[in-house]
């Protein structure tokens, strides 16, 4: 018998380090720009930590999109694969 | 208003893994018990001082080292009172507290399942004597304070490789 796992909420999918990578940030910037420790922005984006409504909030805002396009209970597809559909529907 | 938390330099203690923060937690709160135990099992053995005393610098050794490795670790991450903990740290923070009272309430049922179990199914006398009462004091004094922290030690889980 293995040991129980000891996360019990659900995963909560995110994009931040993606976002993080396009705006060329930082941990230590993305977190003085929304107020929590550097640690916590690497626990979000190794999905280990599940943000409240209040930082994801937060976090939208600080990117300018909704914020079911930084969080999301299913995995997201890959932003290339989001383009690449996106362009051949265009043409 | 939200609080504005500054990087600090990483220190080795802070990068200590969750496995290692595990057997200093482990360790620190056994320590002094186990020079107790050790003690009151000495007096009625023909051991010589000279082997007692060095175990017994040892065993509390390992809590006074384990506390201050583990303060350094947690900081004021622990205390219930701390402002400028985000809201990941004070979810920590509650279920370190949470455990801590878990385990206190482990070891007073425990304790008071044993003096039962010794007076009243093997006839023994308990009696609270000075010594007693002063390990007793002492134990609660260094340890309790340290639960806490220790429990914060025991629950964070392993940080994030910094990118």
């Amino acid at each position: 018998m293995g040991r129980p796992p000891e996360r019990v909420e659900p995963v909560l999918h995110n994009r931040l380090a993606v976002l993080r990578a396009e705006r060329g940030l930082s941990r230590q910037e993305l977190a003085a720009a929304l107020g929590v420790n550097y640690q916590t922005i690497g626990y979000l984006e190794r999905g280990e930590y599940n943000p409240s409504l209040d930082l994801a909030l937060r976090a939208a805002e600080y990117f300018g999109i909704p914020v079911e396009a930084i969080f999301s209970r299913r995995p997201f597809t890959p932003m290339s694969a989001q383009l690449y559909a996106g362009s051949a529907r265009a043409e | 208003m939200i609080p504005r938390l500054e990087p600090r330099r990483a220190l080795r203690i802070d990068r200590m893994t969750r496995r290692t923060r595990r057997i200093v937690s482990g360790a620190t709160l056994l320590g002094l018990p186990a020079m107790y135990a050790w003690s009151s099992f000495w007096t009625g053995t023909s051991v010589p001082r000279i082997i007692w005393g060095p175990i017994v610098f040892l065993l509390i050794g390992v809590t006074l080292v384990g506390a201050f490795v583990l303060y350094r670790y947690v900081r004021d991450r622990a205390d219930m009172r701390a402002a400028t903990l985000d809201e990941r740290q004070r979810q920590l923070r509650d279920r370190a507290w949470i455990l801590s009272y878990q385990v206190l309430a482990a070891v007073v049922v425990f304790a008071i399942a044993a003096v039962a179990i010794a007076v009243l199914g093997f006839g023994r006398t308990v009696t609270l004597d000075g010594s007693l009462t002063s390990a007793l004091a002492i134990s609660v004094g260094v340890l309790l304070p340290l639960l806490p922290a220790a429990a914060l030690a025991w629950v964070e889980p392993d940080a994030p490789e910094d990118v």
